[in-house]
C-alpha cells in the first residue's frame, strides 16, 4: 500500500485551513464562525504533525517537537471555546441574536 | 531568586487573589488596590539584578532568556497592569452600574484579578524565545483579554467589542500557529536561538519559510493594530471598559512589538531573507500610518480618536522594526506608555462624571478643572510628538535610524504628514477644553488616586522628553 507523501499532508491541510478561513469571511452565524475557527486551528495541528512525522532526526526518530506543540494547540483550543461559548451566551441575553450583521452598535 | 520564578509568583498571586475575592465581602475595588500593591513589590523584584549564582534550570533554557530588554518590557508590563488596576479602582461606579445593574459590586471582584493573570502571560512573553512558549503566553493573555473586554455584560457595546474580539482574536490564533507550523516545517526546529545558524547553511526550504513569515506577520499585524488587520482596533477599543482600552493599547502592543522582534530579528539579519520582509514590513508601516492618521482627523468620539491613534503609533513603530532599530522601538513603547495612560486617566474620569465619550465631553475643561486640563494637554502635545515631551525623543530616534538607514522617500513623505495630521486631531481635544463653554460649569472633582497618578505620569513626560537617558540606560 503507498503510503502519502508529504505533499498530500500539506495539501490537505491547506484545504482544511482555506475552508475554514472561507467560512469566517462568508458565515454570519457567529457559531458557526467559531467552528471554522476550530477547523483552521485543526489544519495547523495537522501541518505540525506532517512536518514533525517527516523530518526525521540522526536516531532515525521523528522531531517530537511539532506534536509537543499540538498538545498545547489542542489545549487553548478548549479554553478559547470555553470564554468564547460564554461571550456568545451572554450576548444572546442581551441582544436575542448571534448573527454578525445585526451588531451595529459602535460605529464612528 | 531566580529569575524564571516571578512569572510564577504573578500568577500564584493571581490565584491569591482570586481566593481573597470568593471568601471575603465588602467592597471589591479594595481587591484592586491590593492587587495594585502586591504588582508594585514585584516591580522592585524587577528591578533587582539577577544573582548570577542561580541561573533559569537547564530544561527551560530553551523556551525562556532573562536578558535586559526582557527586563524592560517586564516593566512595561507591571506598570501597565498597576496603572489598570489604579483606574478600575475609580472606574468602579461605572462597572457595577454594567454588571449587576443596581449598586451592587459583588460581581466585579474578577475584573480586579484577570489583569494580574493577563500581567503574567505578557511577562512571559518578554522572555519567550521558543515558538512554543511564545505561543503559549499570547494565548494566555489574548484570552483573559476575551474575558475583560466583555466583562460590562449588561453594556451591548461591551459585549459587542468582546465578540468581535473573540472572534478575530481566534482569526489572528489560526493564523499564528499555521505561520509557526510552517516554519518549524522549513527550519526543522521551533527554537529562535538557532536559526540564526539554520539560515547560514541551506537545510531548509525558503518558500515554505517566507509563507510561514507571512502568516506570522499576518497573525501578530492583528496583535499591534496593523494594517491589514486593523479593523478591530475602533470598535474593541470604543465598546471595551476604558481601563482594559488602555492596557490593549499599550500592554498588548508592546507584547506584540516584542514578539515581533523576537520571532523576525534573525530572518531580518540574514541577507537571504531580508529584503522581501523589510519591503513587507515597510508597505505595512505606510498604510498602517496612512489608515491611521487620516480616519482619526474626522473622529468626534475620544476613545475612538484614541484607537485611531493607537494605529498610527503602530505605523511608526513597524517602521522601527523594519529599520532594526529595536532600542529606538523599545524607548517609543516607553513612552507611549507614559502619555496613552495620561490619555486615558482623564477619559476614565470623564467617563465616571458625565457618562459621555465624545469629545463634546471635554468642553470647557480648561475652566471646570485646570489641573485636568493641563494634564490632558500635556498628554495630547506628547503624542503628537511636541518638543521637550516624551514623544518627540520616540518619533525623533525612530526617523533618525529611518534616514540613517535610507527608508524610501515615499515612506518618509507619507510619515510626516503622519505627524503634521497627529497635530491637527489631538490638539482638536485642547481646543474643546479651553475654547469651548461648558454644559455643566460645575467644578469636576478629581479623585485621589486619578490625581497622584496623573502628576506621575506628567512628570514622567517631561522629565524624559529633556533628559531620555535613564530608559536608553535601562536598554542596554
Amino acid at each position: 500500500m503507498p503510503t502519502p507523501s508529504l505533499t498530500e499532508y500539506l495539501i490537505i491541510s491547506g484545504l482544511l485551513f482555506s475552508i475554514g478561513l472561507g467560512g469566517v469571511i462568508i458565515r454570519r452565524n457567529i457559531i458557526v464562525i467559531f467552528m471554522c475557527l476550530e477547523m483552521m486551528l485543526a489544519a495547523a495541528s495537522l501541518t505540525l504533525v506532517a512536518f514533525s512525522r517527516f523530518n526525521v532526526t540522526d536516531n532515525g526518530l521523528p522531531d517530537y517537537d511539532g506534536q509537543m506543540l499540538v498538545f498545547f494547540i489542542i489545549t487553548v483550543a478548549a479554553a478559547e471555546v470555553a470564554v468564547g461559548l460564554a461571550i456568545i451566551v451572554s450576548l444572546y441575553r442581551a441582544r436575542q441574536t448571534i448573527h454578525t450583521d445585526e451588531l451595529t452598535s459602535l460605529k464612528g | 531568586m531566580q529569575a524564571h520564578l516571578i512569572e510564577f509568583i504573578t500568577v500564584g498571586f493571581g490565584l491569591v487573589l482570586l481566593m481573597i475575592e470568593a471568601f471575603t465581602k465588602g467592597n471589591k475595588s479594595q481587591i484592586g488596590l491590593v492587587a495594585a500593591a502586591g504588582l508594585t513589590v514585584i516591580l522592585i523584584m524587577l528591578f533587582c539584578p539577577a544573582p548570577s549564582c542561580c541561573p533559569v534550570p537547564e530544561w527551560m533554557e530553551r523556551f525562556y532568556s532573562d536578558n535586559q530588554t526582557a527586563r524592560f518590557y517586564k516593566i512595561i508590563a507591571v506598570i501597565s497592569t498597576i496603572l489598570v488596576l489604579l483606574m478600575s479602582v475609580d472606574f468602579s461606579k461605572v462597572l457595577t452600574k454594567f454588571t449587576t445593574g443596581d449598586d451592587d459590586d459583588s460581581a466585579t471582584g474578577e475584573f480586579y484579578c484577570l489583569p494580574v493573570f493577563a500581567c503574567a502571560g505578557l511577562m512571559w512573553m518578554a522572555s519567550a524565545t521558543d515558538l512554543v512558549s511564545i505561543f503559549v503566553s499570547l494565548e494566555l493573555v489574548t484570552i483573559t483579554f476575551y474575558v475583560m473586554v466583555a466583562f460590562m455584560r449588561r453594556n451591548v457595546g461591551s459585549l459587542e467589542a468582546g465578540v468581535k474580539y473573540l472572534i478575530l482574536g481566534a482569526l489572528s490564533t489560526g493564523f499564528l500557529v499555521y505561520g509557526i507550523a510552517w516554519i518549524y516545517g522549513a527550519m526543522g526546529t521551533t527554537d529562535i536561538s538557532l536559526y540564526a545558524e539554520i539560515l547560514a547553511g541551506d537545510s531548509y526550504n525558503q518558500s515554505h519559510l517566507l509563507f510561514g513569515i507571512a502568516l506570522i506577520l499576518i497573525a501578530l499585524g492583528f496583535k499591534v493594530g496593523a494594517v491589514p488587520m486593523q479593523l478591530w482596533i475602533p470598535d474593541v477599543y470604543q465598546g471595551a471598559p476604558t481601563p482594559i482600552t488602555a492596557f490593549l493599547s499599550v500592554a498588548s502592543k508592546a507584547a506584540g512589538f516584542l514578539v515581533l522582534m523576537t520571532i523576525i530579528s534573525p530572518f531580518l539579519a540574514s541577507e537571504l531573507t531580508s529584503n522581501s520582509i523589510c519591503t513587507v514590513l515597510l508597505i505595512m508601516a505606510g498604510a498602517t500610518l496612512l489608515y491611521g492618521n487620516l480616519a482619526a482627523i474626522s473622529q468626534s468620539n475620544f476613545k475612538r480618536l484614541l484607537a485611531y491613534s493607537s494605529i498610527a503609533h503602530a505605523g511608526f513603530l513597524l517602521m522601527g522594526v523594519a529599520t532594526q532599530d529595536y532600542v529606538s522601538v523599545s524607548f517609543y513603547l516607553g513612552s507611549y506608555l507614559l502619555m496613552t495612560f495620561a490619555a486615558f486617566f482623564v477619559l476614565a474620569l470623564i467617563r465616571s462624571e458625565e457618562d459621555s465619550d465624545e469629545l463634546e465631553a471635554f468642553n470647557g475643561l480648561g475652566k471646570r478643572n485646570p489641573a485636568l486640563a493641563l494634564a490632558l494637554t500635556v498628554a495630547m502635545a506628547a503624542l503628537a510628538g511636541v518638543p521637550l515631551t516624551a514623544g518627540f525623543w520616540g518619533k525623533f530616534f525612530i526617523f533618525k535610524s529611518a534616514i540613517e538607514n535610507g527608508v524610501s522617500w515615499w515612506l518618509l513623505s507619507i510619515a510626516f504628514v503622519s505627524v503634521a495630521a497627529g497635530f491637527y486631531y489631538y490638539l482638536k481635544v485642547v481646543k474643546a477644553m479651553y475654547w469651548h463653554e461648558p454644559r455643566d460649569p460645575s467644578p469636576m472633582r478629581l479623585p485621589i488616586i486619578t490625581k497622584c497618578v496623573l502628576v506621575i505620569l506628567m512628570l514622567g513626560i517631561l522629565l524624559f522628553g529633556v533628559w531620555p537617558q535613564p530608559i536608553l540606560d535601562l536598554l542596554k
